[in-house]
């Protein structure tokens, strides 16, 4: 019973400290894309709450606590209110099985916890897709119950997306599969350790460098962010699937966006560019003698990565206009599906005969 | 037929092109030269201001002479130059000097205004001046409603050098008014 009491409250503790880091960094975010934007564009971006406009985020969550909360008539008023929360908690709820650090095991008693990953199930990446999907039900919910036509359209625009974009998230994603022999983010992201010709970008006999391609676009399409944001383009259904939400809802939705940016954000690390390790075998800090602090390098290995692809989204975003829908179908099924197809049946082919010359 | 060499290496390279997304990258490598040599041309607006121009064409207001004697002669021809009827001016005698006219009331709805400076053009004593005043938003539009104490009064805190009085300026012969026939009339 004590054992279970503390286990329960280790798993908390992480699950609140995970929670707490993703939410700050949807923080972080809010701002940083506004300021990078603007400065891309030859603005400054807020500049007004704060030196440099850098507590904006926190004026935003004020605003957003405080406005008033509308359901419009003729809504679907049980699926209004869940919809957020369909959109939101399978975006959080992905981030259990992602490694932060180096996959140490802590020994506090009788049993040992690992300090940075909340879960390490064995079919980790596919829990992830699993619970992304659940997350297009509620933005497609969220576009059916508002009773509008706006929000419907951004609604379906957005199922068919999501549909097609995660199929070459998912096929993206074999070709690692493959070469790493297991399903778990830890062991894919182990398995990459040494220099960075290992991480699955370069790694021998089958660089995915297709794959990453592949994957960080159908990763765009899949956040809705631009040039795929159909399901909300603003100059053509003025909102999408959210136009009738405000307040607290809307934030829900806003927080779901940008914790689903940094799930694929953080997937992709993970994947393709050796999650938490350095790009050289090992680490500076245990070199100079504390090994024992070395998780701290490595977290902001992963946390550089991370960024980057966080930072590609918001370059995307400043310079590339929105896809016409048929373009976005097109583009998906015709010359996205075909190249992660193709990419399985290469890595496979070399992978198997690669291992028949050892 | 087989097309020419150079058609098929233009066709190449437009198929090179599109598969590493080549228009694409341009198009970021710009963006990123923005961001590296950033120079924003924002003015931080109520934190900064631009300097306005010498002309610039702002708040109207009436203005006074030295000795601070009003300007007006109650003439009545900013009303009539005035193409959004702004203006409505109540002209008097000045009482015991029958050949002096002042206005009496003085109106400005500046709701209306287009700031075109038509009557400042038309005032035959100067008595109207644009001032370099804008930030004049409101919450009640009955605000902008200015009366001649007002309008003074922005002359007064925009133009603080006054223009003397001549001796011979005031006895003003006015016979304005003059109705055309194509000229909408004035409300009674």
């Amino acid at each position: 019973m004590t054992e279970l009491g503390l286990r329960l409250a280790v798993s908390f503790t992480q699950i609140a400290a995970v929670t707490c880091i993703v939410i700050v960094t949807v923080l972080l975010l809010t701002l940083a894309e506004r300021k990078v934007l603007g400065w891309m564009q030859d603005r400054m971006g807020p500049m007004e709450v704060g030196p440099y406009g850098i507590l904006q985020p926190f004026a935003d969550a004020i605003k957003l606590f405080f406005k008033e909360d509308i359901v419009p008539a003729g809504a679907n008023k049980f699926l209004f209110t869940m919809a957020p929360i369909l959109a939101l908690i399978p975006a959080l709820i992905g981030f259990a099985v992602i490694p932060w650090g180096p996959n140490q095991s802590l020994e506090i008693g009788s049993f040992t916890i690992k300090p940075f990953i909340i879960s390490d199930i064995n079919i980790g990446i596919l829990y992830i897709l699993a619970f992304a999907s659940i997350g297009a039900y509620g933005i497609i919910l969220g576009g059916w119950s508002s009773n509008s036509k706006y929000s419907l359209l951004g609604g379906l625009r957005s199922a068919a997306q999501v549909i097609s974009y995660e199929l070459n998230v998912g096929l993206s994603i074999v070709g690692v599969l493959i070469m790493a022999g297991s399903l778990s983010l830890v062991q894919i992201t182990d398995a990459q350790s040494g220099w960075f010709w290992n991480w699955y970008v370069f790694a021998f006999p089958a660089p995915q460098i297709f794959a990453l391609v592949v994957y960080v676009i159908s990763a765009v399409a899949e956040t809705n962010r631009v040039p795929f944001d159909l399901p909300e383009a603003e100059s053509e259904l003025v909102a999408g699937f959210f136009t009738e939400y405000s307040g607290l809802r809307f934030a829900f939705f806003y927080l779901a966006e940008y914790a689903n940016m940094v799930l694929v954000s953080c997937v992709a690390a993970a994947m393709f560019l050796g999650g938490w390790n350095a790009p050289y075998p090992g680490t500076l800090i245990g070199y100079l003698g504390l090994p024992a602090f070395a998780w701290v390098e490595n977290t902001m290995w992963f946390a550089v990565k991370t960024y980057s692809f966080l930072f590609l989204f918001f370059w995307l975003r400043a310079t590339l206009p929105r896809l016409r829908y048929d373009q976005l179908m097109r583009f998906g099924w015709k010359v996205m599906l075909p190249i992660a197809l193709a990419n399985i049946v290469v890595t496979a082919l070399a992978v198997f005969f690669h291992q028949q010359m050892k | 037929m087989t097309p020419p060499a150079t058609t098929r290496r233009t066709d190449l390279l437009e198929w090179f092109k599109t598969i590493t997304f080549y228009e694409i990258l341009v198009g970021m490598k710009s963006t990123l030269s923005h961001l590296l040599h950033y120079k924003p041309v924002t003015l931080q607006y109520p934190h900064e201001k631009r300097t306005l121009p010498d002309n610039y064409r702002g708040m109207l207001a009436l203005l006074r002479y030295d000795d601070g004697t009003e300007k007006c002669v109650g003439c009545d021809l900013c009303e009539a130059a005035c193409p959004s009827r702004v203006i409505r001016v109540v002209s008097a005698e000045v009482p015991g000097e029958p050949t002096k006219r002042y206005s009496k009331e003085y109106y400005m709805d500046m709701t209306r205004c287009l700031f075109c400076g038509m009557c400042v053009d038309a005032c035959p004593v100067d008595a109207l001046g644009m001032t370099r005043e804008f930030e004049w938003a409101v919450y009640d539009k009955r605000q902008l409603h200015l009366n001649k104490e007002q309008l003074l009064a922005i002359g007064d805190r925009s133009y603080p050098i006054r223009e003397k009085r001549l001796e011979l300026q005031h006895p003003n012969t006015a016979f304005f008014n003059v109705a055309f026939k194509h000229i909408p009339q004035k409300p009674e």
